[in-house]
C-alpha cells in the first residue's frame, strides 16, 4: 500500500505545496483579495447555495465600494461543484492551486466538507455558507474552518423554548422525518430544550417517516388515536416530504400548531397546504416586508437594486453576513494569513452582523445563539412575529450527539 | 377495533394506489417481457404536467387549471403520448433482444425522462395545490377518513373492473391475454404485435396518469423523484404476485402496500425507521416459499 501515493493525495500534497508558495510569496498593499466560491450552482445543493451567494456577492460589492478591505479590492471566483462530492475536492483543489485567500464551500457538511479539507490542507481559511453540523469546523475539518450559520441543535432549541415561553405548549409529539442528519440533530435540541424542566411524559410520542413516502396515513392515524391529543406537533422535514406530510396532518382534521425547522420556512412551498394557518419555524428573518428590523429593509431593498429582483430564499442572509464576519476577522487580524484571520474569528464575541449577533469560541467553529425570527403561516404567507434568542446552549454531548 | 379499522382503510388505500402502478408494470411485461422502470417517470410527467414548464419555483397551472374532467383527461393524454413515445423510439427496436437489454433500455429512458424534466423545471421541488376539496376528511361509521383515501380505493375498484372488463369482453382483450400467454404463438394465429402493446403502453399511460393525480392531491407536491418509491415498491410487487400474471400484479401491490401500513403501525417505535428492510425481507420469505410468485401463469411454467 505504502509503495504507490494514490493520485488524489499526490494532487493534494502538491496543490497544497504550490498554494504554500503562493502564501510565502508577501503581498503586495495593492494586490487584491481572493475570494473563491467552490460551492454548487446545479444539482439539489444548488437551491441552498445560490442565494446565500448572491447575498455574499453583495457584501462583496459593497465593500469594494467602500474602498475595499485592508485598503485592497476584493476579486471572488465561483466554480460549480455540481452537488458531487467528487467535484467538490477537485474544484476545492484547483482553487487553492490558484491562489485564494478564503474558500467559501456548501451550505452542508456533506457536501462542503471535501473542499474545504483541501484549502485546509493548504492552510488557507475556508468557511461554510450555512452548514449546521458542528463537524464543519475544528474538529470536522480543521482550524481554518468555519460555517455561517446556528448548529442544527439550536433550531431545535429556538422552537422548544418558544413554544413553552411565548405559546404556553404543555405537550408534544415529534414526527421525524428520516432523510438526514440535519432533522436529528434539530430533533436532539428540540428534546434537549424541551425535557429542560419537564419529564420524557409531556413527549406524549414520537415517530417517524420516510421523505419519499407517498403517504404518511399510518403515522397520522397513530397520532390521531392518541387521548389526550398534544398540544402541538414538532416536525423536522424538508421538501418535498415535509410539505405532503403537512397536508396530510391538515388533510386529516388535526389542527394543533406544527413546529417545523428552519429548512420549511419562506414562501415557495405554501401551495402544498393552501389554507395552512398554525405553523412555525425559527426563521432568518422576512422577505415579505414585516420583519421588525429596520436594516434587514435597507438590505432588501439594496439586494434588489443589485439584483433586479427579491431573494428568492432568506437564506440569502447567511451569505451576507459571512462576508460580514470575514471582514471583521481580517480588519482586526490586520492580515489575511489563515492563523491570524481564524485567530481573531475565534474571539467573535455577540459581534453584530445583519444576520444578528454572533459568536465563536477556541473550540466551536459554529454559531450556538444566534437570534430567530419567529415566523407563522396566515392568509397563504410567512409572517414575522418577534426575535428570539435560544437560551441553552448545547454543550458537545448534544452538539456532536455522543450517547443520544 | 376503531384504530383497527382505520389502519385498515389507510392500508387499503395505500394497497390500492401500489396495485395500480404494479398492474401498469405486469401489463406491459406480459406482452413484451419488458419490466419498464420509465412507469415512475411516466407518473412524475404527469403531474409536472398541471404545471406551466418553467424554471421557476412557483410556477402557474397549466393544465391543472382546467375543470376537473378536462384535467383529468389533460394529464392521460400527457402521459398516453409519453408511453407511446417512449415505446416507438426506445423499445420497439429493442423487441426481439433479451429481457436484460430491455431492462437496461427502460433505464436509459427513465434517466432521460428525469433529467429532462430537470432540465426544464430544475431539480427543486415544487408546489401544486388542487384538489383540495379531496383532502377533507370524511365520516364513515366514526372513522374520519381523508376524502382523498376514498377516491383512491373507488378509482381503484373501477378501474380493476373496466380492465377485467376489457380484457375478457372486447377482442383486444383477447388478444392481449394471448400475446401475455405466448407471444410467438399468438402472433403466428395472427394477433396484431404492434397494436397489441401499443394498447398494453395505453393503459400502462392511463394508469400512470391516474397514479400521478391521486399521489399529487395526496402530497400537493412534484419532486423529480416521485414516482421512484412507487414503481419499486410496484416492481416488487409484480415479483410476488407472479411475473406475467395481471391478476398477481395488483394482489402483490395490494399485498406490498398493505404490508407496509401494517409494519408502519404495528412495529415497535425503535423498530419503525427499518420498515422498507422488514417489508422486504417478506418479500424474500414469500418468494423462497413460492419462487414463481403467489400467482404462476402457463406461460412461466417450464416445460419439459
Amino acid at each position: 500500500m505504502n509503495r504507490t501515493k494514490s493520485p488524489t493525495r499526490f494532487a493534494l500534497a502538491a496543490s497544497a505545496s504550490l498554494a504554500a508558495m503562493a502564501v510565502a510569496v508577501p503581498a503586495a498593499a495593492d494586490d487584491p483579495i481572493r475570494i473563491g466560491f467552490a460551492i454548487a450552482q446545479s444539482g439539489w445543493m444548488a437551491a441552498y447555495d445560490a442565494e446565500p451567494f448572491r447575498g455574499a456577492v453583495m457584501r462583496i460589492d459593497q465593500i469594494n465600494a467602500e474602498g475595499g478591505l485592508l485598503g485592497r479590492q476584493i476579486e471572488y471566483r465561483v466554480m460549480d461543484t455540481r452537488t458531487d462530492q467528487q467535484l467538490a475536492a477537485t474544484v476545492g483543489q484547483q482553487m487553492v492551486a490558484e491562489g485564494v485567500d478564503l474558500l467559501v464551500v456548501s451550505c452542508d457538511y456533506d457536501m462542503g466538507a471535501p473542499a474545504a479539507l483541501a484549502a485546509s490542507a493548504a492552510g488557507i481559511m475556508n468557511i461554510s455558507l450555512c452548514a449546521g453540523d458542528p463537524k464543519m469546523g475544528l474538529q470536522g475539518v480543521g482550524p481554518f474552518t468555519f460555517t455561517a450559520n446556528n448548529s442544527g441543535q439550536t433550531e431545535g432549541i429556538a422552537m422548544a423554548e418558544y413554544a413553552t415561553r411565548e405559546m404556553g405548549i404543555e405537550t408534544v409529539y415529534i414526527l421525524e422525518d428520516l432523510l438526514i442528519e440535519y432533522h436529528r440533530s434539530a430533533v436532539a435540541g428540540f428534546r434537549a430544550a424541551w425535557l429542560q424542566d419537564r419529564d420524557e411524559a409531556t413527549i406524549l410520542g414520537r415517530d417517524t417517516f420516510m421523505n419519499d413516502d407517498p403517504s404518511i396515513a399510518s403515522q397520522i392515524t397513530r397520532l390521531r388515536n392518541l387521548d389526550p391529543q398534544p398540544e402541538a406537533i414538532y416536525m423536522c422535514s424538508v421538501l418535498p416530504g415535509g410539505g405532503s406530510a403537512i397536508r396530510q396532518i391538515r388533510a386529516a382534521g388535526l389542527d394543533m400548531p406544527i413546529l417545523g425547522c428552519t429548512a420549511m420556512v419562506d414562501n415557495f412551498w405554501l401551495d402544498a397546504v393552501p389554507d395552512l394557518a398554525d405553523f412555525w419555524v425559527p426563521g432568518f428573518f422576512s422577505l415579505y416586508g414585516d420583519d421588525p428590523r429596520e436594516e434587514i429593509h435597507e438590505f432588501l431593498a439594496a439586494f434588489e437594486e443589485r439584483f433586479d429582483e427579491m431573494p428568492g430564499s432568506s437564506y440569502v442572509i447567511n451569505g451576507y453576513s459571512m462576508i460580514e464576519a470575514y471582514e471583521l476577522a481580517v480588519t482586526r487580524a490586520e492580515s489575511t494569513d489563515a492563523p491570524a484571520v481564524a485567530a481573531a474569528m475565534q474571539g467573535f464575541t455577540d459581534e453584530q452582523f445583519l444576520a444578528g449577533p454572533s459568536t465563536y469560541t477556541d473550540q466551536l467553529h459554529i454559531l450556538l445563539d444566534r437570534p430567530y425570527l419567529m415566523m407563522t403561516v396566515r392568509d397563504g404567507s410567512f409572517r414575522a412575529v418577534e426575535i428570539s434568542r435560544p437560551e441553552l446552549i448545547p454543550d458537545m454531548q448534544l452538539l456532536f450527539r455522543v450517547g443520544q | 377495533m376503531r384504530n383497527f379499522l382505520q389502519v385498515m382503510v389507510d392500508a387499503v388505500a395505500l394497497g390500492s394506489l401500489l396495485a395500480l402502478v404494479a398492474l401498469a408494470i405486469g401489463l406491459v411485461f406480459g406482452v413484451m417481457r419488458l419490466i419498464n422502470f420509465a412507469q415512475g417517470d411516466y407518473i412524475t410527467i404527469g403531474a409536472y404536467a398541471l404545471v406551466v414548464p418553467t424554471a421557476s419555483l412557483t410556477p402557474a397551472l397549466l393544465i391543472g387549471a382546467l375543470p376537473v374532467p378536462l384535467m383529468v383527461a389533460g394529464i392521460m393524454l400527457v402521459v398516453i403520448l409519453l408511453a407511446l413515445a417512449t415505446e416507438r423510439a426506445a423499445f420497439r427496436p429493442l423487441r426481439d433482444s433479451d429481457p436484460a437489454t430491455l431492462l437496461i433500455s427502460s433505464f436509459a429512458v427513465s434517466y432521460f425522462l428525469q433529467h429532462l424534466v430537470m432540465l426544464i423545471h430544475t431539480g427543486r421541488p415544487k408546489s401544486v395545490g388542487i384538489g383540495q376539496a379531496l383532502t377533507t376528511p370524511i365520516d364513515i361509521l366514526g372513522l374520519r377518513v381523508p376524502g382523498i383515501q376514498v377516491v383512491t380505493m373507488a378509482v381503484t375498484a373501477a378501474l380493476l373492473i373496466a380492465l377485467v372488463l376489457f380484457l375478457k369482453r372486447t377482442p383486444m382483450g383477447i388478444q392481449m391475454r394471448a400475446a401475455a400467454e405466448n407471444f410467438q404463438m399468438a402472433r403466428l394465429l395472427g394477433v396484431p404485435a404492434n397494436r397489441v402493446i401499443a394498447v398494453a403502453f395505453v393503459i400502462s399511460g392511463v394508469l400512470g396518469a391516474v397514479v400521478s393525480l391521486l399521489l399529487i392531491v395526496q402530497t400537493g407536491t412534484l419532486s423529480l423523484r416521485m414516482g421512484l418509491m412507487p414503481v419499486i415498491f410496484a416492481f416488487f410487487a409484480t415479483v410476488i404476485g407472479g411475473m406475467g400474471s395481471l391478476t398477481g400484479a395488483a394482489l402483490g401491490g395490494f399485498l406490498v402496500g398493505v404490508a407496509s401500513v401494517l409494519l408502519q403501525s404495528f412495529l415497535p417505535e425503535g423498530l419503525r425507521p427499518f420498515r422498507d428492510a422488514f417489508l422486504f425481507g417478506l418479500v424474500i420469505i414469500i418468494l423462497l416459499v413460492r419462487p414463481k410468485g403467489l400467482i404462476v401463469i402457463g406461460a412461466a411454467r417450464e416445460r419439459v
